[in-house]
């Protein structure tokens, strides 16, 4: 190869390499915007990118394609249907339902995996400061807790794995109530 | 296909050509593509994927349109603005809806007048005047210059300047008695060459097909958007290959300014008929065409733009970059 030909030759390479360099970068920012564009309605409603809100519970079934497991005992206290139903698809997923109290108030929490008794992702249920916490006379693992919510509201808190998913209950009323609740969950602890 | 479906498939028309129209042209200025040709090229890559590449992703990719891809997998998903809700309906469905809309009126916009105009009387014409004799006289030193044949050439006794080509199967260029009165000799060479030159590229068709493609896509405003743009840049084409032919660039441009100062007091007045919105829309239509004008003139001011290196190459690195990135975003 001539001096000419090899000059055109690194020319070409420059070239080449810098319209490569400016289409990852404009392609960079297209997704760095579409990413923050999807993560606005997340944003708006205060939760971190990844977690959905369903309007329903059988929306929520149908987006995880998994049954959403629901108390049989619900007390006159509390309102239905949920307040907010909240999913996120990692670690095969889970959901968490929110439940109004009788006075319009957060009374009721329950979120569980949808399928593996792993851990349940920490941005679906906020965050807890555990002040007193103990095993619960309600079958293996199941742990009671007493806990503070970021709005330094105090709940009672159970959590236990059972017919092959984590379940997560925290409730504002009587620790009673909360028991049976738990126990009247299809595969909840007896 | 389901209601909801169809809905999916509008949405991601619709974002799809936003999003590959702005990378496209962030690339067009980004990589400094001046000639028209290859901004044809690129721009009609961007409007390749609402007609072509979304409905292939939504035949060939059936996968994309399950929730757990648009939960887990995707960059974007249009639906989950739905989770914000405004009178019950869901962000994502507005969205759509204002969209569609917009593109709609832009449709329309360019296509009841095209509508009216080809509904009218044909205008009176005559072949044998001296201004016809200028004219059919001009026409074939263009057509020389061009090394085509010259198409018949409709004279017409409008008081308006008048000067377009016309026909798909049996092409012709249409000129007014104003007109020729109006360029000189050079003038009136340069812009009937520009007017040849866009039947020897055959636009007269490839506008049949865009507004065909622009009917197909009425709900889309990028795609109005783009087309628009291609018609631009095929102006931009015969300036610069009637320029070349004829050699005299400045009076390309002087002809075209003439014309375009001749013609711009009646377009206000003749889009103000067809819509209750046009006479608002009027100033910044007339105000938009002005730049235009301004645009190719400043064009024809300068030498004829250089391809840029590697046009093969960065039409394929864009393509292939766009379809990556757009795979993901439902």
């Amino acid at each position: 190869m001539t001096a000419a030909g090899a000059a055109a030759m690194g020319s070409t390479v420059s070239e080449g390499a810098r319209a490569l360099w400016i289409l990852t970068l404009v392609l960079g920012g297209a997704t760095l915007a579409l990413v923050t564009l999807d993560s606005v309605p997340s944003w708006m409603h205060g939760e971190p990118r990844g977690i959905r809100r369903a309007s329903g519970v059988e929306e929520a079934e149908r987006r995880l394609q998994a049954k959403v497991l629901l108390p049989a005992y619900f007390p006159d206290t509390l309102r239905w249907p949920p307040s907010a139903v909240r999913f996120i698809r990692d670690e095969g997923g889970s959901v968490a339902l929110s439940f109004l109290g009788a006075d319009g108030a957060p009374a009721l929490f329950l979120a569980q995996t949808a399928g593996g008794d792993g851990t349940l992702p920490p941005a679906l249920l906020g965050r807890l400061a555990v002040i007193q916490q103990q095993s619960a006379p309600l079958g293996d693992g199941a742990v009671l807790a007493r806990v503070v919510a970021e709005d330094g509201t105090l709940w009672n808190q159970l959590e236990w794995s059972a017919g092959g998913r984590r379940f997560h209950l925290r409730g504002r009323g009587s620790l009673e109530d909360l028991i049976r609740m738990a126990r009247s969950i299809h595969g909840g602890p007896r | 296909m389901t209601g909801q479906r169809w809905m999916d498939f509008a949405g991601q028309a619709i974002f799809h050509t936003l999003v590959a129209a702005l990378v496209i042209e962030a690339l067009v200025r980004l990589w400094g593509v001046r000639q028209p040709e290859q901004r044809i090229g690129f721009r009609l890559l961007a409007l390749a994927w609402p007609l072509l590449v979304v409905p292939a992703l939504f035949l060939v990719f059936p996968v994309r349109e399950g929730e757990a891809f648009r939960d887990a997998r995707s960059v974007f998903a249009g639906r989950h603005w739905d989770d914000l809700a405004f009178l019950g309906v869901g962000l994502y469905g507005w969205w759509i809806a204002g969209m569609a809309a917009m593109g709609l009126a832009l449709f329309l916009l360019d296509l009841v007048p095209w509508l009216r105009s080809r509904s009218a009387e044909p205008p009176p014409w005559i072949a044998r005047t001296p201004e016809g004799e200028r004219a059919g006289e001009a026409l074939s030193r263009a057509a020389a210059s061009l090394c085509m044949a010259a198409p018949p050439l409709i004279f017409l006794l409008e008081g308006w300047p008048v000067l377009y080509c016309t026909g798909t199967r049996q092409p012709a260029v249409v000129i007014s008695l104003a007109a020729v009165d109006l360029l000189d000799r050079a003038e009136l060479e340069g812009a009937l060459a520009h007017e040849l030159a866009h039947l020897e590229r055959r636009d007269p068709t490839l506008s049949w097909a865009l507004m065909g493609a622009r009917a197909l896509m009425w709900f889309n405003p990028g795609v109005q958007v783009l087309v628009r743009a291609l018609a631009r840049d095929a102006e931009r084409v015969a300036d610069e290959r009637a320029a070349t032919a004829t050699g005299d660039r400045l009076a390309l441009a002087s002809g075209l300014l003439k014309l375009f100062r001749a013609t711009e007091k009646r377009i206000p007045a003749r889009s103000a008929e067809p819509f209750p919105l046009s006479a608002s829309l009027a100033e910044p239509i007339a105000r938009a065409r002005a730049h235009d004008i301004e645009q190719r003139c400043r064009a024809l001011l300068g030498p004829a733009p250089e391809p840029i290196p590697l046009a093969g190459f960065r039409f394929a690195a864009a393509a292939a970059g766009l379809g990556l990135l757009l795979f993901f975003v439902v």
